[in-house]
């Protein structure tokens, strides 16, 4: 559906708009961080977590998971609110609370492999 | 959804934007095959932690991007992890990669040769084969060299003799069979530089595996670490736990107790510190001073101090335009010369160089670091830290990273270990491609 945004000029607006509304409805948690750079900031993660945090092993995968668990989740590290806690809490406290939402929205949008 | 256009796809992202909207839609395109390159050539010089990340990202970020990755090796093998290999508790093969999924799935070309001069003004690359390539945007993550000589008698071929392994491969084998052969009661001496060198906490990393074989194998041996600076990296938890589970077999000295090694005799294995004294080795690892790989030089992007200043936001040099550079070859403190740093600073600037030939402005950057150390195979510490620009200089975001806990338990040590390979998996993955 959003491949026809492709073809979208100005003149279609009321279309993209309409086509946005609904979209909105579906996904309402979205932050307002630029796209490109909460990509550039969650690649960080794949390091431990593998490409677009699909990789599980030792380090579980983060991809796909409901967006709410990964936000409580990451705001439990933060304030040290997770015992036995290896490395986690020291990476969360390097992001605002509105950085960790949006990467916790990203990786909820990304399919399960 | 597959993101068949880019230039359209981000006018869409504009208009979202706008609308405030952005958040919205997939982050990542996948990837569709190209065949034409109009948006440009990216020639990539090095296929390690740095460059071989900033291929695959860059053909993420906009497939239709042209890349060529020139790597003389057709196997890369990681420095991490290569302690193990030292210790025999780990096959060089297993830290062995391949650009098998960059070429097939993400459609870079390799070439297996090397840059041997760079042309900044005329935008050209020149290999070792003789072939001349022209770039619109160059990136280079040729790591570091040594520099020889910097300490009287230390060469290349006195390397041989003398391994640094401080580069994986036949230099790590070389070491092992050192202390493969090592009498029981012997020393390994190792020789460490002052900063800023590869992997600051490698050379404790080292000792400590070194120790762990030693102590299963020739437990009346011992390690003697000579070091040109007084402290170092993760110091109090590696010091720790080398009482503890080591007892006295690893000794340090720093360089105000005349640790720091000015003279080589790789022949009869002994070396010869500041104030004149002698130590004589069983096994012997000198870990040279550093500086970036020569290619730097060739391309005009290093300074006085032999490694590379570059603009914090997206890790293009400062000296030549349209050449980024990444990884241990740059000046990136508080950022370690990490192979996690290289990816994550790799990232940044394909994310740069993906948004300069579209003609957009870059995102803004961020990173992070976990450097894990391993005392055993079942006790491991870590460094972390997030890093941000503020005032065009890279800093520690506050209240980030640090060391693991110093009175951490042993079930934390042993996750920590585990974590280190689940780590080591998911980066060469990220990196490389799927081989576990
Ligand atoms: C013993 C040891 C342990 C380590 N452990 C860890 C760890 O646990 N975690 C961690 O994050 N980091 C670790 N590191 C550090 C890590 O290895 C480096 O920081 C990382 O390799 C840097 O990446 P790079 O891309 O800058 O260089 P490299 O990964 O070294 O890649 C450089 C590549 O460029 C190629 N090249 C060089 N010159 C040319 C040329 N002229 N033309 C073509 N190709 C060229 C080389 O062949 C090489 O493949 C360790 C290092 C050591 C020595």
């Amino acid at each position: 559906m959003i491949s026809g945004y492709l073809s979208c000029t100005r003149g279609s607006l009321i279309g993209l708009l309409s086509g946005a509304t609904l979209l909105l409805a579906i996904n309402a948690q979205a932050s307002d961080l630029p796209e490109r750079q909460v990509s550039l900031m969650s690649s960080s993660c794949a390091n431990c977590h593998g490409t677009d945090g699909q990789l599980a092993g030792a380090i579980p995968a983060i991809a796909g998971r409901p967006a709410s668990v990964l936000e409580a989740q990451l705001l439990a590290f933060k304030q040290d609110l997770q015992p036995n806690t290896t490395v986690m809490n020291r990476i969360a406290k390097g992001y605002t609370d509105e950085e960790l939402k949006s990467l916790a929205n990203y990786f909820a949008n990304v399919k399960r492999k | 959804m597959s993101n068949k256009n880019t230039s359209f796809s981000t006018s869409r992202r504009r208009l979202l934007k706008g609308l405030g909207m952005v958040g919205l839609l997939p982050a990542i395109p996948t990837i569709a095959a190209s065949t034409s390159g109009h948006a440009g050539h990216v020639i990539v010089v090095g296929g390690g932690f740095g460059g071989a990340t900033a291929a695959k990202y860059i053909k993420r970020g906009n497939p239709k991007i042209d890349v060529t990755l020139i790597e003389p090796n057709s196997t890369f093998y990681t420095c991490p992890f290569s302690n193990l290999v030292l210790a025999g508790e780990r096959s060089l093969d297993s830290i062995g990669h391949n650009y098998d999924e960059l070429k097939n799935v993400f459609g870079v070309k390799v070439i297996h040769a090397f840059a041997e001069d760079i042309d900044g003004v005329a935008h050209k690359v020149t290999l070792s084969t003789g072939e001349v390539l022209s770039y619109d945007r160059l990136l280079l993550s040729p790591g570091i060299d040594m520099r020889w000589n910097a300490i009287e008698g230390y060469d290349q071929a006195a390397s041989e003799k003398a391994p640094h392994a401080w580069k994986a491969g036949n230099q790590t084998l070389l070491l092992r069979k050192q202390l493969e052969e090592m009498e029981d009661g012997g020393t390994f001496v190792m020789s460490v530089p002052a900063d800023p060198f590869r992997c600051p906490p490698g050379p404790y990393e080292r000792a400590s595996l070194v120790a762990h074989y030693l102590k299963h194998h020739k437990p009346r041996s011992k390690i003697l670490i000579l070091d040109s600076k007084d402290s170092f990296s993760k110091q109090g938890l590696f010091t720790n736990a080398w009482k503890e589970i080591y007892g006295d077999m690893i000794e340090w000295v720093g360089v105000s107790g005349d640790g720091r090694v000015v003279r080589v005799d790789a022949d009869k294995r002994e070396v010869e510190t500041e104030f004149g004294t002698l130590h004589s080795a069983s096994a012997l690892n000198i870990i040279p001073p550093q500086k970036a790989g020569f290619i730097a030089d060739r391309a005009g992007v290093t300074n006085e101090s032999g490694w590379v200043p570059v603009n914090p936001n997206t890790f293009e040099s400062q000296q030549v335009a349209d050449i980024y550079v990444v990884g241990d070859a740059t000046i990136a403190a508080p950022m370690p010369k990490s192979g996690f740093a290289a990816n994550t600073q790799g990232k940044v600037a394909a994310a740069a160089i993906v948004a300069s030939l579209a003609g957009i402005t870059a995102p803004d950057p961020y990173w992070a670091n976990t450097c894990y150390s391993l005392v055993n195979p079942d006790y491991g510490i870590s460094v972390a830290g997030v890093y941000k620009v503020e005032d065009n200089q890279i800093i520690t975001v506050p209240g980030s990273g640090g060391l693991s806990a110093a009175d951490a338990s042993s079930e934390i040590r042993q996750a920590e270990a585990a974590y280190a390979v689940g780590w080591y998996e998911a980066i060469t993955q990220d990196t490389w491609g799927t081989k576990y």
